[in-house]
């Protein structure tokens, strides 16, 4: 019953697909209108940059199926990047986005090029160290990053010679981001580097006897995350205006694969919806400040034992579509 | 005399200590279906990996159509023309049949991520052919009913075919097939072996690692039986059955 109850919600799903994308867009829109208080629209901003984080993160986990535990370091890369452009350059926001997005891309080439020879969980060591020589690093080039002092009066993004400092103004910039990134996300997996990508994660061995080049594609990979990762935390730089050490920790990507897993391995809207909902459920919670925790661990552990893979993971709509359209038509061919 | 589309010379391979191939001499003409056999355990599999360039050989060469391909990764190996199967069904199991098929056809489509990213015309022409192709791939595999059910959801038989599907879509020369009929009943083997005719009809060239005796002495034209990771034996069907050694290899010496 309720089986057929959730195939019935998700093939209707997929056949509405892009109205559910529509009325959401719309949505996500009028947010800042709807809600105009700043505490508010500064959770929907929060929000909005961990869909980003928790996206770029599932082309490698949910896509590729590589669990990486240093996602944070190229977040933090790109915003230390985007924080040290803008304060001693004086670079424009969008200049500094694309800078933090090339380098981290370098980064991702860097640690991607040596380390994606292992597999498995030593893979997942090796880039956890990473995310820990990062976070060293900036602690300690004091001429760089000035450690742990952080930098602080990173300017708010400026268009047309407007400071966009108010909470709205930053609210849509980061929603250019998340429409962009959802764009480029899609475009990928629907297509014949996705399906390179779909077949390391379903076996690599028979992918490289399908042709596919398995070393290139995870370096690939690894590089696009990466740089999208960077354009997030250049972002975060020049919306939170201070950045330190703190920020771009374990704990930070162990927060990211969090939302990853419970949206859905390879589930675009997956993503989103973890994204969203581990941002606003602890600001729900306040109010049971000491139970936020355990409710919070409650929830994770629930979804490890009865959907391990996520909430949406491992449906994928344009699957259903396929599927039912064809019955469809065989149904109608059938009269 | 007909032309030689895939060569081994001297093939050795080493585990350590262990010789799983063993000085093999290896010849393959352009068109015809050739069987590999042998007991459990002879190295037939470590051939075939050899062939296809999971394996680097201690020992030897491998050369298709004159140009020495040992040492090559398997994508590329598979980019000049050879594609194999799998003895343990390995399909895409989160993709549908029909993206199988279209991954098969990596090595022969273009598209690269900004041609993705940007969904350049070019992209979409590429996309809309592949799609086309992979449909007509699986039509003649007799899969087009089950092009959206997700691989490892078909049954056994479908899937062994799925795999054949998969790598006809890389528009090979020879095709490798590592036990395609392990574990089918009589009625899927009968049909497996019309398809693999209706294939070599096709142009094909079949290489097959095999078990089931009727189907190889039925197929192909000729056989080579490795024992301990050695030849002992090659030649057209009649004479393998009636060869003392491969007898010996698999009964037993006589008392």
């Amino acid at each position: 019953m309720v089986r057929k109850f959730f195939s019935g919600l998700l093939s209707g799903w997929a056949k509405y697909e892009k109205i559910v994308w529509i009325v959401a867009f719309v949505f996500a829109l009028v947010f800042p209108v709807l809600f105009s208080s700043p505490y508010i629209v500064n959770i929907g901003v929060l929000c909005l940059l961990y869909v980003v984080l928790s996206l770029s993160l599932n082309l490698i986990t949910g896509y590729m199926g590589i669990t990486t535990l240093g996602h944070a370091a190229f977040y933090g890369v790109g915003a230390y990047t985007a924080a040290i452009l803008s304060t001693r350059f004086g670079f424009n926001f969008l200049l500094t986005f694309l800078f933090a997005a090339i380098i981290t891309a370098v980064f991702g080439l860097l640690l991607g090029a040596p380390t994606l020879r292992v597999s498995g969980r030593y893979l997942s060591i090796v880039t956890l160290g990473f995310c820990e020589i990062c976070r060293i690093v900036e602690l300690n080039w004091m001429d760089l990053t000035r450690g742990p002092l952080g930098i602080p009066n990173i300017p708010a993004p400026e268009l047309f010679g407007i400071s966009m400092d108010e909470p709205f103004h930053k609210y849509y910039i980061a929603l250019v981001l998340v429409v962009l990134t959802v764009i480029i996300m899609s475009n990928i997996v629907n297509s014949r580097v996705g399906r390179g990508i779909g077949a390391i994660k379903g076996d690599e061995l028979a992918a490289g006897a399908m042709g596919i080049n398995t070393t290139n594609f995870k370096l690939m990979v690894f590089i696009v995350s990466a740089a999208i990762a960077g354009v997030a935390g250049a972002f975060y730089a020049h919306y939170m205006s201070f950045i330190d050490p703190t920020s771009f920790t374990f704990d930070q990507s162990v927060q990211i694969l969090s939302m990853t897993i419970l949206g859905g391995m390879g589930s675009i809207p997956g993503s989103i919806i973890g994204a969203i909902a581990l941002t606003a459920i602890p600001e729900l919670l306040r109010d049971f400040m000491e139970w936020r925790q355990i409710i919070y661990g409650v929830i994770l552990a629930v979804m490890v034992i009865f959907k391990p893979n996520g909430l949406l993971g491992g449906f994928n709509l344009k699957h259903i579509r396929q599927r039912d359209q064809f019955a469809k038509a065989k149904e109608v061919a059938a009269k | 005399m007909t032309e030689t589309i895939l060569k081994a010379t001297n093939i050795t391979q080493k585990f350590g200590g262990l010789t799983a191939v063993d000085n093999v001499n290896f010849e393959l003409h352009k068109g015809e279906i050739v069987g590999i056999i042998g007991p459990n355990g002879a190295g037939k599999t470590t051939f075939f990996n050899v062939l296809t360039g999971m394996y680097n050989p201690t020992e030897g060469k491998v050369y298709y159509k004159d140009k020495d391909i040992t040492g090559l990764k398997p994508f590329q190996i598979t980019a000049c023309g050879m594609a194999r199967t799998f003895q343990n069904i390995r399909l895409f199991a989160q993709m549908t049949a029909i993206e199988n098929v279209m991954v098969g056809m990596h090595c022969r489509t273009k598209a690269n991520l900004a041609d993705a990213i940007f969904r350049l015309p070019r992209h979409r022409r590429e996309e809309k052919a592949a799609e086309e192709k992979a449909l007509n791939v699986l039509e003649l595999a007799g899969l087009a009913d089950f092009r959206y059910h997700y691989a490892t959801s078909l049954p056994y038989g479908l899937q062994r075919r799925l795999e054949i599907a998969r790598a006809i879509a890389s528009d090979p020369e020879i095709l490798l097939l590592d036990e395609p009929a392990a574990g089918m009943n009589e009625q899927e083997t009968s049909d497996l072996m019309d398809f693999i005719r209706k294939l070599q009809g096709l142009g094909y060239t079949i290489l097959l690692i095999e078990h089931d005796m009727r189907l190889v002495m039925n197929i192909c034209e000729r056989i080579y039986v490795l024992n301990y990771g050695a030849l002992i034996a090659h030649g057209v069907p009649d004479e393998i059955k009636s060869n003392p050694l491969v007898i010996e290899a698999y009964l037993g010496k006589e008392a």
